[in-house]
């Protein structure tokens, strides 16, 4: 899993690659756990290069998501892949995360 | 039935390689882009629970996975030879379950892996015998949904 940040004012825009699995679930919770340090909560998680995300996947987002919320922060999440966006179905996620078509959108939305 | 057999050890860095193929491997049936990733997604989460639950995450274990289709079905064995799956887990896995509205602190960040194969396949089973455990998931063909 790759991560690519880029910072658009508040907003931290985390560019994901790859699959979300059990074996690279760390890589995104340590990420966030880096940004809240810095009392940086406000992320937009752009999805549209991950190609698999599994349930370890969707239970590190919650993770995350718990602890942002936590900062009176949140998590968006924009670009998702219609194999992905099924699984966020599947599971009743879409109704947890904000879910947009694009970052940009997600980064107005904060 | 064609079929066709992984081993991998027990490494969760591995399971991808098999849940690749096995992805690949349903264009020969064929399959939509969506349910061919929702097969690739029940043996992913199958071999995850073997490798986390009954070898405990521990390395240098043996998972091994048939994946093998004729005209009616795809069936797809997990076989591990570690601490088996509770009947009672299995049972009452339901995708349901997980339906807690949108408030964040009532949501499991976990579990979800057995209830999203019984979501998906039409037919689960899991045995253990002689000390080894399956779990078989069975998908009938042609796939309507």
């Amino acid at each position: 899993m790759e991560i690519i940040e880029d910072i658009k004012g508040d907003v931290d825009v985390l560019t994901l690659k790859g699959r979300l699995d059990a074996g690279s679930t760390k890589s995104i919770k340590e990420k966030i756990n880096s940004l809240v340090k810095k009392n940086r909560a406000s992320i937009v998680l752009d999805m549209g290069s991950v190609d698999f995300i599994d349930s370890s996947g969707l239970g590190s987002l919650v993770s995350c998501l718990r602890l942002v919320n936590k900062m009176e922060g949140d998590i968006k999440i924009a670009s998702l892949q219609d194999q992905v966006r099924g699984i966020f179905e599947l599971t009743r996620l879409h109704r947890v995360f904000q879910i947009f078509d694009d970052s940009n959108t997600a980064v107005n939305n904060f | 039935m064609r079929k066709i057999r992984f081993i991998i050890d027990s490494d969760l860095e591995n399971v991808a390689m098999v849940g690749m193929s096995i992805n690949r491997l349903c264009s020969l049936i064929p399959l939509s882009e969506i349910n061919a990733y929702q097969i690739e997604l029940c043996a992913v989460e199958a071999i995850n629970n073997s490798i986390i639950h009954s070898y405990e995450a521990a390395l240098l274990h043996k998972v091994e996975i048939t994946f093998g289709f004729d005209n009616d079905n795809i069936v797809i064995k997990v076989y591990d030879t570690g601490k088996s799956l509770d009947k009672d887990i299995m049972d009452k896995a339901d995708i349901s379950l997980f339906e807690n509205g949108e408030d964040i602190n009532k949501i499991s960040e976990d579990g979800r892996g057995l209830a999203l194969i019984k979501e998906v396949m039409d037919k689960v089973d899991y045995c253990t015998t002689d000390g080894k455990n399956c779990l078989t998931m069975i998908k009938l063909l042609p796939i309507t949904s």
